[in-house]
């Protein structure tokens, strides 16, 4: 299905997004804007899907105007509000998870679900000092051919959006947001690769121990970037979760062989 | 050094049964099967009066020479009757079970020893794949990925899904948690490259089986240095070598019965049809099986396999010089035996239990 792309307006920003599909609104934050996956594939066949590019990254303007993750989630929420009036399901990846976070404690009553990918929120892991974009491309992934199979950000991009990144959350803990998982009483789902260099294997568990209905999701043999991967287990849980929130733990897939 | 009993609970009439695997249960006698395992049982205790410090089981199936395909309930009969030895499981074969499972094993056998358990993680020999039906050419993938599951489960405190490639689960919550913290000793039962790295970079044992000791060491090599890689050093319990042993009163004795032994010529060790066994080797090595070109037969006959040497043979201080040479040029700090061979019946093994126990304990505690 294809997307279309569009552009909406929120706190000055004109902010790009993309959207294809019909049915209960799913709204994307990726890290770098719509890079037309498996996922996003998968989820238009049954939702209206709409995949959002954050102030500041990918081919938008540098952002200067935001001044913590939570002003880029309240506009995001806007912007949001905007394009739907209905309750939506969120689903943010990486620095796009943490902004889902701020977005479900500020604007509970617009999300529905929220599914959290490769989250760097809490418990950040250091990227080596001087690293470059293609040094960093290549720690996204837990198999090198597949860092290969994946286009990295330009030089450019990577600095506006290192810039961006770098001054919203200093590279450490968002204990703000930590304190107010309490809050976030949505369906909350938490997946990480088991080989994300990216977020320390400690952090899964605290998702899990503060947000109140929360399950949490490890991919095997998965780095930072889980749909370069495992693009298919991603999807399978994403999908199962976006329907089943937490009764996704509950087999639903037939074991009679031979009927 | 410290020395572990292999506790096979082999069936005592195993020597009249035919040269085939698997071995048809309807050779079994019901008395006499009992009363091996009641035999086996009291082998153990022995061990441990001997001054044995490990008991270890190993998964093996359908055939009487180790008749322990389900190895944690022989485990947890004989940790009630032995209170003191390290109970080992070396080990599970991960691709053929429930990785979630064999963690809630491992962690409900740690509570009922009250910490005394020691894991083990293994591929297992080709015959073992075709038991629950696993497709050989997966079973690396489904070791390593079972070994990093049953790692996160027993060690995670939180309930969580696993989205593996082999083994998907939503919600995985072992209960209880083991006593030892943060993970019972872990060993890895291998001789490939890529799993003895594993065990180096979790910071696991090695366990290495019945080869010679120049072969054991290049194994051991490697492991050391990718554990030095890894930042780690190991210690002597780290290093398990499992090598079959015949003792006797002097090194004459001992070579009296291996001539006889050799003399009745035993069968091979894992007796499979040839054709069936060149296509689990072709089926694990990912290359192509001409099932015709094979049915035509061979000089060699229809069944194949290798018959098991003897690694340890001699009096006792014969044996205590062999095992020192694993000890110095592998760094074996434990030595883990079977006793129970062909041509040795349980007061046979009795018998060598402790001459070992009173004669070779106490010069391997030196090493």
């Amino acid at each position: 299905m294809p997307f279309q792309e569009k552009q909406v307006e929120a706190d000055g920003f004109s902010i790009r997004y993309w959207e294809a599909g019909q049915g209960r609104p799913v709204v994307m934050l990726d890290r770098t804007g719509y890079r037309g996956t498996l996922l996003h594939d998968a989820l238009a066949d049954q939702y209206r899907v709409i995949s959002m590019e954050l102030p500041g990254t990918g081919d938008s303007p540098a952002n200067v105007v935001s001044k913590t993750v939570g002003d880029l989630a309240g506009t995001i929420a806007k912007a949001a509000d905007a394009i739907t009036t209905e309750r939506y399901t969120l689903i943010g990846t990486s620095f796009g998870a943490h902004v889902a976070l701020w977005q479900a404690i500020q604007a509970p009553d617009q999300v529905e679900a929220l599914i959290l990918v490769s989250s760097t929120a809490i418990h950040p892991q250091e990227v080596p000092a001087g690293a470059s974009c293609d040094d960093v491309h290549k720690l996204m992934f837990a198999h090198a051919e597949n860092a290969g199979k994946h286009v990295p950000l330009s030089d450019e991009i990577f600095a506006k959006e290192s810039e961006l990144m770098s001054r919203l959350t200093l590279g450490v803990n968002d204990s703000d947001v930590e304190a107010r998982f309490g809050d976030i009483h949505c369906p909350t789902l938490a997946v990480f690769g088991q080989e994300d260099s990216f977020v320390s294997s400690e952090a899964p568990r605290v998702y899990r121990e503060k947000i109140p209905n929360c399950n949490i999701a490890l991919v095997y043999d998965a780095g930072h970037c889980i749909i370069g991967d495992r693009p298919e287990a991603l999807r399978n849980t994403v999908l199962d979760y976006a329907e089943h929130w937490e009764t996704f733990i509950v087999g639903h897939q037939t074991g009679v062989i031979n009927p | 050094m410290k020395a572990s009993y292999f506790g096979q609970m082999g069936y005592s009439d195993r020597s009249t049964f035919p040269s085939t695997w698997p071995t048809p249960p309807g050779y079994i006698d019901s008395k006499t099967s009992v009363q091996s395992y009641q035999d086996g049982i009291e082998e153990c205790e022995f061990a441990e009066e001997m001054g044995f410090d490990w008991i270890s089981f190993s998964e093996h199936h359908y055939s009487g020479r180790i008749p322990t395909g389900t190895p944690s309930v022989m485990a947890a009969a004989v940790a009630e009757r032995c209170k003191k030895v390290t109970i080992a499981l070396l080990g599970h074969l991960l691709p053929l079970n429930n990785p979630v499972r064999i963690a809630e094993e491992v962690a409900l056998l740690d509570n009922i020893t009250n910490g005394r358990v020691v894991a083990g993680f293994l591929r297992g020999t080709p015959n073992e794949d075709q038991v629950y039906s696993v497709n050989p050419a997966e079973g690396r993938g489904r070791l390593l990925e079972g070994m990093d599951l049953i790692l996160k489960a027993l060690t995670e405190p939180q309930p969580f899904s696993w989205e593996g490639r082999y083994y998907q689960f939503r919600t995985v919550a072992v209960w209880p948690r083991p006593v030892q913290q943060p993970l019972p000793p872990v060993i890895v039962g291998t001789r490939s490259d890529d799993t003895i790295r594993y065990a180096a970079e979790h910071r696991l044992g090695l366990g290495v089986s019945f080869l010679p000791v120049e072969q054991t060491a290049v194994i051991t090599d490697k492991y050391h240095a990718w554990c030095e890689e890894a930042g780690w050093t190991p210690g002597p319990d780290n290093i398990v070598y499992r090598g079959s042993i015949y003792v006797a009163e002097t090194d004459e004795l001992a070579r009296e019965w291996f001539e006889g032994l050799q003399k009745a010529k035993p069968g091979p060790n894992i007796p499979l049809r040839r054709t069936v066994s060149e296509a689990i080797q072709s089926a694990r090595a990912g290359t192509d099986f001409d099932l015709r070109g094979l049915v035509a037969g061979s000089p060699e006959g229809d069944v194949v396999g290798n018959s098991l040497g003897i690694n340890f043979l001699g009096g006792p201080d014969t044996v205590a010089k062999q095992i020192k040479e694993f000890h110095d040029r592998c760094g074996v700090g434990v030595i883990d035996l079977p006793f129970q061979q062909n041509m040795v019946d349980h007061r046979g093994v009795i018998k060598e239990l402790e001459v070992f126990g009173k004669n070779v304990i106490p010069q391997i505690r030196e090493f």
